[in-house]
C-alpha cells in the first residue's frame, strides 16, 4: 500500500469515526448525563483540579450510603470563574455542585441556594468560626466548606536542633532557637540564618494574603472595616513594614516570588522558615533536600494573638438545577464524610474533628499548628465583597512589589486607599 | 550545470572561456566579470552560506528549546523539575511523569475528544473554505471582496468576546458539552484564515484549465473537482493542517464549552497547574504526548505542505 493511499485510508476512516461520534453527539468522556436531570441520583460536581482529589472519597460513600453518584467536572483555577460567570449568567448550567473558592462567594451568591437546613448546631460547632461566618451570607448559609487551608510556620528542623546553631543562636540573641511565635523571634532567626548562601526566610511579593496575616495579628481588619477603607490605619502600616523588613534576610526578586517559588525554595534547602500553606508540609517531595527534616508551628502571633487568613473551599447549590434534591444530598455527604479528604493527594478538610482525628499521627504534624491557627484569636476570613479579587489584582499586589522593591510603605498605602475607594463608588 | 559548479567550471578553463586557441602558450590570468574576482565570489558565497546556517541554527535553538526543554522536563523527577537554578538535562531520567499522567482518569477520554474534535473542525472549514474561496476569486463580485474583507474582520474579535455568547447558544440548542458544539467554536476561529488561504491558492491556478475542462465537456462544478482541486491539492493540504492545529491547540472554547463527555487534552492539561501547586512533570509528560500527533502529521504531509506554500509564489 503506498503512503498516499494509507493516509487517504486514515483521514477517511478518522473522519468516519467523528462524524458517527458527532451525530450522537457523544463525547468519549463519560455518561449524557447533565444539569437538569430532574429526579435523577446523579449529579455534576464542578470542581478545581487539585480539589478532585479531595471529594473522590466522598464521593464513594456518598454512593454507598444514599445512592448518589456524582460525575466530577475537573477546571484549572484560572478559568474556573470564568467558566462559573458564564454559567450562572446564562441560567443554564451544565453542573449540580459547584466547589467554590471563599473570594468567589460574594460574587456569586445570587445563583447559589440556601443550604441552612444542613448548618444545624452540631454542624456550626465542628467548623472553625471564621468559615461559619464566611459561609453565612445576607442571612443564609449558601455554603458547605469542604475543605480548608492557613497558612503555617515551616521550618527547618534539623536546622532549629543542630546543637552549634542553637549555642550560636543563644550567645547572639539571648534566649533559645526555638520555633518562631512572635515577630521579633521571626527576624530573629531570619537573621540568623541568612549566611553561607542559605536565607532565613522568603518575602513573597506577588501574593497578598501573609502580609494580612500579620495585618489581622496587628489587630486591625484587613483593608475594609465595614464599608470604610482602613487601609491606610497604623496596624496596616507596622505589618508592611514588617513584612518588607524581612526582604533583607530573603533572596533576591522578592517582587515576582509567588508560592510556587517559595515552595521550591523552601524545598530545594535555599531557605531556613517560610510562612506557608499548610498543605504544603505533606506535600515535599520524598527526594527533596527537606525531607523528613521539616517542622511545623502555627502562624506568628501580633499583639492580637495569632492570626491567619483561611483558604476554605465551599460546596454549593446553583439555583439554576433541577436536581436540587440530589445535590444536596451529596453536599450534606461531604459534611459527613469530610475526613475522607485528609487521605488524598491534598489532604486537608473543613471539620475541626476531621483534623483532630488526624492530628497525632505521624504524617500529620502539621495539623496541630493549622487547628490553632484557624481557631487563632485574629483570624478572619477576606472581605465579603464581589470586588475583592479585583482589589487583590490591581491594588494589593502592586502596591507590595512596590513597597518590596523600596517604597514609601506610607505613601504606598494612601494610594491604596485611594484605589480601592475608586474601585468600591 | 548548477551555477556553482559552472563556475567552478569556468574558472578552471580560463583560455578556453576567453576565445583563445588551445595549444597557445599563455600567462593564465582569472577572467574578471563586473569586477568582480571570481575567488571573491565564491569566498563571499561561501561566507554568506556560513552566515545563513548561523542564523538558521539560532533559529532553530530559539524555536526547538522550548519544546526541548519541556520534554527533559518530562523526564526528570519531582524534586529535579523544580530545580533553582534550574538544570536543562535530568539529573536521573524517569519514567514516571509519564505513568502519572496517562494514568490519570480522563485523559484517554480527552484524546479521543481532541481528535474527534480537530476532525470535525477540519472538515467544517475546508468544506465551507474551498466553495467560498472558489466563489471568490473567480465570480470576483463586490459582494465577494466585502465578504472576504469581513471575514478577516472576524478573526480581530477576541475569542473571549464571542465564547460566553456561544457556550449560551450551545446551551440553548442542546448542545452542551458535546464535540459538535466545541468543532463548531473551533471553525469560527480557523474559517477566516481557510477562507483567505484557499483564494490565494485559487488565485494561483489559470482560469484557461478550467476553461480546457470545460471544452472537453466538464460542468464548472465538474472543472473545479477534476481539474482545480488536484492542482491545489498542496493548499487544501496547508489549510487542513492549519485547521487542525488551530483546533487540536485551541483551550478558552474547549475551558467554556467542555465538561464531562466533550473534554479536549488542553484543559487537562492545565489542570496539573492548582491552587495548591503545579506538577510540572506530569503536565510536561502529557504536553509532549499530545504534540505527537501533530509532528507526526506534519511529517507525513511535509511535502504537501511545501508545495502548498510555494503555490502561487511565482504567479503573475
Amino acid at each position: 500500500m503506498s503512503t498516499r493511499t494509507f493516509i487517504s485510508r486514515i483521514a477517511v476512516g478518522g473522519i468516519c469515526t467523528a462524524v458517527a461520534l458527532a451525530a450522537s453527539a457523544c463525547g468519549a468522556g463519560g455518561p449524557a448525563n447533565t444539569s437538569g436531570s430532574a429526579g435523577t441520583n446523579t449529579v455534576n460536581v464542578l470542581v478545581e483540579a487539585g480539589g478532585h482529589a479531595e471529594l473522590t472519597g466522598v464521593a464513594e460513600q456518598c454512593k454507598a450510603e444514599t445512592g448518589v453518584t456524582a460525575n466530577f467536572v475537573e477546571l484549572p483555577y484560572d478559568g474556573m470563574f470564568n467558566r462559573l460567570s458564564s454559567e450562572f449568567s446564562s441560567g443554564n448550567v451544565s453542573f449540580d455542585v459547584a466547589a467554590l473558592d471563599s473570594v468567589w462567594l460574594p460574587s456569586f451568591k445570587d445563583a447559589v441556594q440556601p443550604i441552612d437546613e444542613l448548618f444545624t448546631d452540631e454542624a456550626k460547632k465542628d467548623i472553625f468560626p471564621a468559615l461559619v461566618k464566611e459561609a453565612n451570607v445576607d442571612g443564609h448559609f449558601i455554603g458547605m466548606p469542604a475543605w480548608t487551608n492557613a497558612e503555617i510556620i515551616l521550618y527547618r528542623k534539623d536546622l532549629f536542633e543542630d546543637a552549634k546553631n542553637k549555642a550560636d543562636f543563644q550567645a547572639k540573641y539571648g534566649y533559645a532557637l526555638a520555633a518562631p511565635t512572635t515577630w521579633k523571634q521571626y527576624q530573629d532567626i531570619s537573621e540568623f540564618f541568612t549566611k553561607d548562601g542559605m536565607f532565613g526566610t522568603d518575602v513573597k511579593g506577588a501574593v497578598e494574603t501573609e502580609w494580612l496575616a500579620h495585618v489581622l495579628q496587628a489587630g486591625s481588619p484587613m483593608v475594609l472595616d465595614g464599608d470604610k477603607v482602613v487601609i491606610d490605619n497604623a496596624a496596616h502600616k507596622e505589618a508592611l513594614d514588617f513584612y518588607v523588613g524581612l526582604a533583607k534576610d530573603a533572596p533576591s526578586g522578592a517582587a515576582q516570588v509567588d508560592w510556587a517559588a517559595a515552595q521550591n525554595l523552601f524545598n530545594q534547602g535555599k531557605t531556613a522558615m517560610t510562612r506557608f500553606w499548610a498543605h504544603a508540609y505533606r506535600q515535599i517531595p520524598k527526594d527533596a533536600a527537606v525531607a523528613g527534616k521539616v517542622g511545623a508551628a502555627p502562624m506568628i502571633a501580633g499583639s492580637a494573638g495569632v492570626g491567619g487568613v483561611p483558604g476554605p473551599w465551599y460546596l454549593t447549590v446553583p439555583k439554576a438545577t433541577k436536581n436540587a434534591e440530589a445535590a444536596k444530598k451529596f453536599v450534606k455527604c461531604a459534611y459527613d464524610y469530610n475526613s475522607t479528604g485528609i487521605e488524598s493527594s491534598l489532604g486537608l478538610a473543613a471539620r475541626i474533628s476531621a483534623f483532630e482525628k488526624y492530628q497525632d499521627q505521624p504524617g500529620y504534624e502539621s495539623f496541630k499548628p493549622l487547628i490553632e491557627t484557624l481557631n487563632g484569636k485574629a483570624t478572619a476570613t477576606r472581605p465579603a465583597t464581589e470586588k475583592w479579587q479585583q482589589i487583590v489584582d490591581t491594588v494589593l499586589i502592586p502596591m507590595l512589589q512596590n513597597a518590596v522593591a523600596g517604597g514609601d510603605s506610607a505613601t504606598l498605602l494612601a494610594d491604596a486607599k485611594k484605589q480601592i475607594e475608586d474601585l468600591l463608588k | 550545470m548548477r551555477v556553482a559548479e559552472r563556475m567552478k567550471h569556468d574558472a578552471g578553463t580560463p583560455a578556453r572561456a576567453a576565445g583563445a586557441p588551445s595549444a597557445a602558450p599563455a600567462v593564465v590570468r582569472p577572467r574578471k566579470r563586473r569586477g568582480v574576482n571570481r575567488e571573491g565570489l565564491e569566498a563571499g558565497r561561501r561566507s554568506t552560506r556560513t552566515l545563513l546556517w548561523v542564523l538558521l541554527a539560532a533559529a532553530m535553538v530559539l524555536y526547538g528549546f522550548p519544546f526541548l526543554y519541556l520534554l527533559f522536563t518530562s523526564f526528570k523527577t519531582p524534586i529535579d523539575t523544580i530545580a533553582v537554578p534550574p538544570t536543562i538535562l535530568p539529573r536521573e531520567w524517569t519514567l514516571e511523569n509519564y505513568t502519572n499522567a496517562l494514568g490519570r482518569s480522563g485523559v484517554l477520554a480527552s484524546f479521543i475528544n481532541s481528535v474527534q474534535t480537530a476532525i470535525i473542525s477540519t472538515v467544517l472549514s475546508l468544506a465551507l473554505a474551498v466553495p467560498a474561496a472558489y466563489g471568490i476569486t473567480r465570480y470576483k463580485t463586490l459582494s465577494g471582496r466585502i465578504f472576504i474583507m469581513a471575514a478577516l474582520v472576524t478573526r480581530m474579535v477576541p475569542p473571549v468576546a464571542i465564547g460566553i455568547p456561544l457556550a449560551s447558544m450551545m446551551g440553548t440548542l442542546g448542545l452542551s458539552d458535546t464535540p459538535i458544539a466545541l468543532s463548531i467554536a473551533h471553525t469560527t476561529i480557523s474559517l477566516p484564515l481557510s477562507i483567505w488561504l484557499m483564494s490565494s491558492f485559487f488565485e494561483a491556478v489559470p482560469q484557461d484549465l478550467e476553461e480546457a475542462a470545460t471544452v472537453d465537456g466538464c460542468s464548472r462544478l465538474g472543472a473545479l473537482w477534476r481539474v482545480v482541486i488536484p492542482v491545489v491539492s498542496g493548499g487544501i493540504a496547508v489549510t487542513a493542517i492549519f485547521a487542525f492545529l488551530a483546533s487540536w491547540n485551541e483551550f478558552l472554547f474547549a475551558l467554556l464549552m467542555t465538561a464531562i463527555r466533550s473534554q479536549t487534552t488542553p484543559v487537562v492539561i492545565a489542570n496539573f497547574q492548582t491552587q495548591f501547586g503545579l506538577d510540572w512533570g506530569s503536565m510536561t509528560a502529557l504536553a509532549a504526548v499530545y504534540s505527537i500527533p501533530v509532528i507526526l502529521l506534519t511529517l507525513l504531509l511535509q511535502r504537501k505542505i511545501v508545495a502548498g506554500m510555494t503555490l502561487g509564489a511565482v504567479k503573475g
